[in-house]
């Protein structure tokens, strides 16, 4: 496994009676991390736990190898928070706002002028950067407050719900600067609800429900299943019989025949069915599972990551 | 003809120096020193401070003008307000001024989320405030310093006995009046923080804090004077720094509320401090809430 950035044991939080995170271990390495799951599910109490915003009534956690809390002023160093809400005083301008951000994580003025001009010219508000902020739609504004994330050149960033809001051109375009943040040398737990943009940038997930960790695992680990897909060019009826005549599990899809069975040989079976037919096949492969489909699922396919 | 070339350097990492906790200290107080005084701000945020200085030292420019003058038109006996009387004025701007700036300073970072920047930096709650107060007392005591000096040095002017030999024989205004403003920014600044911390907006911060500090004044005077309800002289928070200032600089003959309830200054200067150190600990209790 590559360098671990993230490690949580029985981690555990409670806003009062609600139990907003319970016994969550996590070992994450570096890269983009998918942090996902639904309103509620904790991923931003995990990132403030992270941070050392907030003190974990059960179990520790360890950010970028220093303990937090206790050393949550040192990880704060090597660490940059996109938030969810706003997070932008609207009568600053941007050029003035970011390069406070990086003042504040210990970088010079003249060093943090220079570095805000160029981070906002990254983020694609270089035009921008003398404007007031109040002034920006939201799509500016998501630029801004991950110009501010970035600006000191963190190990790593947490990036909560960095899409919200946005229309669909400014989502691709958000999507894209979280795309690039690795080859910057920076890490990213992206926190979002929206599953296709977690699968679009990150190698590695992490499932929250109910404050529980569902999966946590290699985004391609947890998206294979043991199911075959084979897309045939004409009437799938013929080979679906034959497969369930050799005793697998079929479900048909239009053209597309998924085929289930706990049999080391299922590859050979759907040759085999494939020729007894004489089934002309467009597309043959092991069947992808998208985030989607396993959040739906739930806990029931629990166990295929690592904790 | 030169044709110009786009570099694209990409992404460049940062490889200087990081200064930590205390660059981080040190970013909030420019911070606020410039939000204080509206700089790099609108010019509507430039209207609160800059006229209420203009004003505090106004009065020291027009006494001075009219010095020079009368000495022209052959009048040298000119009586000026001493720097006692002229605190009275100096203090109750102050007193605007640190109501304004308290709610500038507090409340944009609490309602616009600013707090969650803060929070992901190096910084704990107590860096925040001490940035915060820093600038503060930096910016009140310039405010009230400027307008003494301005009149102190031209006092030294249109003196008779020459400008050099008025600085040496009142030199001790300079740190009796540094004093004193140390004493207002004690009793005011602590109290107005903590009607900001308490407030959605700046302004409703200053017009609460304004206006209890104005009501407390005839109120207990009222409780007093009328009432004979002589432990109430110690709830009139805007009089005790004016009382103890009068300590400081000698100041005597004046009636105001605590003296009137028989306290002496020193118990003036001990509801200062207390009432300082109570505001001073719910701010930073409050501060202490997560984001």
């Amino acid at each position: 496994m590559a360098e671990t950035i993230i490690v949580t044991r029985e981690l555990g939080f409670s806003y009062g009676d609600i139990v907003a995170l319970r016994d969550v271990t996590l070992d994450i390495p570096a890269g983009c991390v998918g942090l996902v799951g639904a309103n509620g599910a904790g991923k931003t109490t995990l990132l403030k736990l992270l941070l050392g915003i907030l003190r974990p009534a059960a179990g520790a956690v360890w950010a970028m190898g220093h303990p937090v809390p206790a050393a949550a002023l040192a990880v704060r160093s090597q660490v940059g928070y996109m938030p969810e809400s706003a997070c932008l005083p609207p009568d600053q301008t941007a050029a003035d706002f970011v390069g406070y951000a990086a003042e504040l994580a210990g970088l010079t003025p003249r060093a943090a002028r220079q570095r805000a001009s160029d981070v906002l010219g990254l983020v694609g508000l270089h035009e921008e950067r003398f404007r007031p902020m109040g002034g920006f739609s939201t799509g500016m504004k998501q630029r801004a407050k991950l110009a501010q994330a970035i600006v000191h050149d963190p190990d790593l960033v947490l990036l909560d719900e960095p899409t919200a809001g946005l229309d669909p051109e400014g989502r691709e375009e958000m999507l894209q600067l979280i795309g690039r943040l690795e080859g910057f040398g920076i890490n990213a737990v992206v926190s979002s609800h929206v599953l296709t943009d977690i699968e679009r940038t990150c190698q590695w997930i992490v499932m929250l429900d109910g404050g529980g960790v569902l999966r946590s695992g290699p985004l391609t680990e947890i998206s294979a299943t043991d199911e075959v897909s084979v897309e045939v060019l004409a009437d799938p009826a013929p080979l679906a019989a034959a497969l369930e005549a050799a005793g697998a599990a079929v479900e048909v899809q239009g053209r597309v025949v998924i085929v289930r069975a706990e049999r080391a040989d299922l590859y050979d079976l759907v040759r085999d069915a494939l020729a007894d037919t004489a089934t002309a096949v467009r597309r043959l492969g092991p069947r992808r599972t998208t985030l989607e489909d396993i959040f739906l699922r739930g806990p029931g396919l629990e166990g295929a990551g690592d904790d | 003809m030169t044709e110009g070339v786009i570099y694209d350097l990409g992404y460049r990492p940062h490889e200087g120096p990081r200064l930590g906790r205390t660059g981080a200290v040190r970013a909030l107080y420019r911070d606020g020193l410039r939000r204080t005084l509206g700089l790099r701000r609108r010019a509507r945020a430039k209207v609160a401070p800059w006229g209420l200085l203009t004003i505090a030292i106004l009065p020291a420019v027009a006494f001075i003008g009219l010095a020079v003058l009368t000495r022209q038109m052959g009048v040298n006996e000119v009586e000026f307000f001493s720097h006692a009387q002229y605190f009275d004025l100096t203090g109750t701007i102050a007193l605007l001024f640190i109501a304004a700036a308290a709610g500038e300073l507090l409340v944009p970072d609490r309602t616009h989320g600013v707090l969650q920047v803060y929070a992901s930096r190096p910084l704990t709650p107590g860096d925040y405030l001490l940035g915060r107060a820093a600038a503060l007392l930096t910016v009140v005591f310039a405010f009230m310093e400027i307008p003494h000096l301005v009149l102190f040095l031209g006092r030294a002017w249109v003196a008779e006995e020459g400008f050099g030999s008025y600085v040496a024989g009142n030199a001790e205004i300079l740190w009796q009046t540094a004093l004193a403003s140390l004493v207002y920014f004690a009793a005011l600044a602590p109290l107005a923080f903590l009607f900001a911390v308490f407030s959605k907006r700046p302004a409703l911060a200053a017009g609460s804090f304004v206006g209890a500090m104005l009501v407390l004044s005839p109120a207990t005077q009222a409780l007093v004077v009328e009432g004979g309800l002589k432990p109430f002289g110690l709830f009139a928070l805007q009089q005790h720094p004016a009382v103890v200032k009068d300590w400081i600089m000698g100041a005597a003959g004046r009636r105001l509320v605590p003296q009137r309830a028989g306290y002496d200054p020193w118990v003036s200067l001990v509801v200062v401090a207390v009432v300082a150190l109570a505001a001073a600990y719910l701010v930073v209790r409050r501060y202490r809430r997560p984001v």
